[in-house]
């Protein structure tokens, strides 16, 4: 018989940060999930590569009851089935895991590397930015000469356009999650030399096209699908979801994208972008991806090491540039 | 074959528990808005609960047989007839070639209804799945509501015969009201860090309201002013709503600035604001049946403990135990 009802806190358990681990915290999110955060609300790359650890070893120890994982930026959500695996049962056999999870400079990440060609201000983001200008934000201050892409460049203290897209082109971007949309990658720049930032559209804008690509904060995006966005737009791609799955590439699943892939944007024109996209529906064009390779954290902490004049550098060209700019 | 006449408001083939295993691919798993009356629809015409059915919602339907069949009926009551004659719900029936099926709007209470016959809706399977999903417009019949001049195939049905006249037992159908007890759990972001005390305790003891603005991605309620445990998001955003985005559980209470919306079958799996109480397996189908602009919700706080049992007594009521015959 249920006990009288006696409320549950969110909070299920904690582990104190302990050396190299960070803190982690269990909550309930529901009796079919669970959600594990680790360490503080901070924008840390390394807490996303220690999900992926995590998420490996989940995969390894193959707990019967856990049902599916969504790692995110510094988060894990697990669909389990409480019938079968009691909720204490499953995060001690997490808080086991810990250990057995190798310090993140210990890691190696499968990750899939992939180019992508990429339209910078292209002409289908164009169209849509001045819709949003004639029908939703005449006075939008992110729009200049009819794009967002030299907003980009004033906010960040970048000269020109031109210096955007040779500061996207520098680094490989880090799908940390999929999410809110099928196949929608949410990307954050592997080289924080080059991690350019952005504020949000206010309001919204109605629409977007298919493969446009953007950035909100710090983060990246491509829209999978034509649909509303905030994000300032910069470029187009090619199709990253195709439900009719017309290319190779979409014939396991219409979803391109996996959590952990890096990507590399690689300049072309409008007329390319068009002539490539015709090749992927007709499904002659194979995307350039690279299976086997592996994020070796040990050699990145390294890096990040070795540039961290570099980034507080930009940081406060940066700092200077947002004094001046309007926010939309 | 079942041809549509009228596809209604939105019907749409659903099957249970959806597809399931894509969230880190942004694949909410689609499925009926309250599985309760869908298993009990596909368990009344011997077919695995799971099986995939129609979920009609609002009414509207109108279809004809083309094959001999039985057909069920449960969830919300929308004046059902076969030819012309009601059509008892919670109960099955033999249909034949040409008989024609007439659902129209729902009366006092309840939203949705759901329609199984035997041997299924035989729509292709999309990733493991045959759920339409809304948003993304896949699986389901053409990734899209049935309408007007759709003929949509039926699988085998055998035994038809000892299959008609099996009823839900009338104690155990579930009664719809204009005002719901739902139960949840909280959190996973709710107090003492993200929201205070005095928040959940007006969240677990308000009469929410339903907005008009709901359906298959979301249930919206009315906005509120919570007094929030900390001043702003920090680097997620100015709002104390903004967390760094994580996954989003199936059903649970997402919290946008101000205003709660329930994430259900077709929801977003990802996004950056908190989640202050998440809806058990038991109840979920609650929220199938709630009427936008009408209906009001009382949440009701459960432990784990009686979040599972109740998991249980859920699945044991759907079972052959619970059939009689008319």
């Amino acid at each position: 018989m249920p006990q009288a009802s006696q409320v549950n806190p969110s909070v299920i358990d904690t582990l104190h940060a302990a050396g190299e681990r960070p803190a982690v915290v269990y909550r309930y999110a529901g009796d079919r999930f669970l959600l594990l955060e680790y360490g503080e609300m901070v924008l840390d790359l390394t807490m996303n590569f220690r999900i992926f650890g995590l998420n490996e070893a989940i995969k390894r120890a193959d707990i019967d009851g856990v049902i599916e994982t969504v790692p995110a930026l510094r988060s894990m959500l697990i669909q389990y089935d409480s019938l079968r695996l009691p909720t204490r049962e499953l995060v001690e056999t997490l808080k086991k895991l810990e250990d057995a999870i190798p310090s993140v400079d210990n890691l190696s990440i499968p990750s899939r590397r992939l180019e992508l060609p990429m339209a910078f201000a292209d002409q289908w983001t164009r169209s849509d930015i001045e819709r949003y200008v004639k029908y939703t934000r005449q006075d939008a201050p992110n729009v200049i000469n009819g794009h967002n892409i030299e907003y980009i460049a004033s906010y960040n203290g970048l000269k020109d356009v031109e210096e955007v897209i040779q500061y996207l082109c520098a680094t490989e971007w880090w799908n940390a999650c999929i999410g809110f949309w099928p196949g929608l990658p949410f990307m954050f720049p592997l080289d924080p030399r080059y991690a350019i930032v952005t504020p949000k559209y206010n309001p919204t804008r109605p629409w977007t096209p298919e493969g446009a690509v953007g950035i909100g904060g710090p983060c990246v995006a491509i829209y999978p699908v034509a649909s509303p966005g905030g994000y300032q737009l910069f470029g187009r791609t090619i199709p990253i979801f195709d439900l009719q799955q017309r290319n190779p590439a979409f014939k396991a699943n219409p979803i391109l994208l996996k959590p952990a892939d890096r990507i590399q944007w690689v300049r072309v024109t409008d007329d390319e972008l068009e002539a490539i996209r015709a090749r992927v529906y007709d499904g002659t064009y194979r995307y350039k991806l690279v299976e086997y390779e592996v994020l070796n954290v040990k050699a990145y902490r390294r890096f990040l090491d070795s540039v961290k004049d570099e980034v507080a550098a930009f940081q406060r060209r940066q700092a200077e540039a947002v004094k001046h700019i309007p926010i939309p | 074959m079942f041809e549509v006449l009228e596809g209604g408001i939105q019907t749409t083939v659903q099957d249970f528990p959806g597809r399931v295993g894509y969230l880190a691919l942004g694949t909410y798993p689609a499925g009926p808005m309250d599985h309760f009356a869908f298993r009990v629809a596909n368990l009344l015409v011997g077919n695995s609960q799971g099986t995939a059915a129609l979920e009609v919602t609002v009414g509207g339907l109108k279809a004809r047989f083309h094959d001999r069949r039985v057909l069920a009926v449960t969830g919300a009551d929308m004046h059902a007839t076969l030819n012309g004659r009601p059509l008892p719900l919670w109960e099955s029936v033999g249909v034949e070639s040409g008989d024609q099926l007439e659902m129209k709007t729902v009366k006092a209470t309840g939203f949705r209804a759901y329609v199984a016959v035997s041997g299924a809706f035989d729509v292709p399977d999309y990733m493991g799945s045959r759920a339409t999903f809304t948003v993304g417009g896949f699986g389901g019949f053409e990734g899209r509501g049935l309408k007007k001049g759709d003929r949509v195939p039926l699988g085998r049905g055998d035994g038809i015969d000892r299959l008609i006249g099996r009823r839900l037992r009338p104690s155990l159908r579930p009664p719809y009201a204009s005002h719901w007890e739902i139960e949840a759990m909280r959190g996973p972001q709710a107090d003492p860090d993200y929201l205070t005390p005095a928040d959940m305790q007006f969240f677990f003891s308000h009469a929410w309201k339903v907005d008009r603005n709901s359906n298959r991605m979301g249930v919206r309620l009315e906005s509120h002013k919570w007094q929030w445990a900390r001043t702003s998001g920090g680097i997620a955003g100015g709002h104390p709503s903004n967390i760094l985005d994580n996954g989003y559980a199936v059903w649970t209470v997402n919290v946008c600035g101000d205003q709660p919306i329930i994430l259900v079958a077709d929801g977003p799996s990802l996004g950056g604001f908190i989640c202050n109480a998440t809806l058990i397996y038991a109840s979920t189908w609650k929220v199938g049946q709630l009427v936008p602009g009408r209906d009001t919700i009382m949440f009701k706080e459960v432990t784990i403990e009686e979040a599972t049992q109740r998991a249980r007594d859920l699945d044991a009521t759907i079972s052959e135990r619970s059939i009689d015959r008319g």
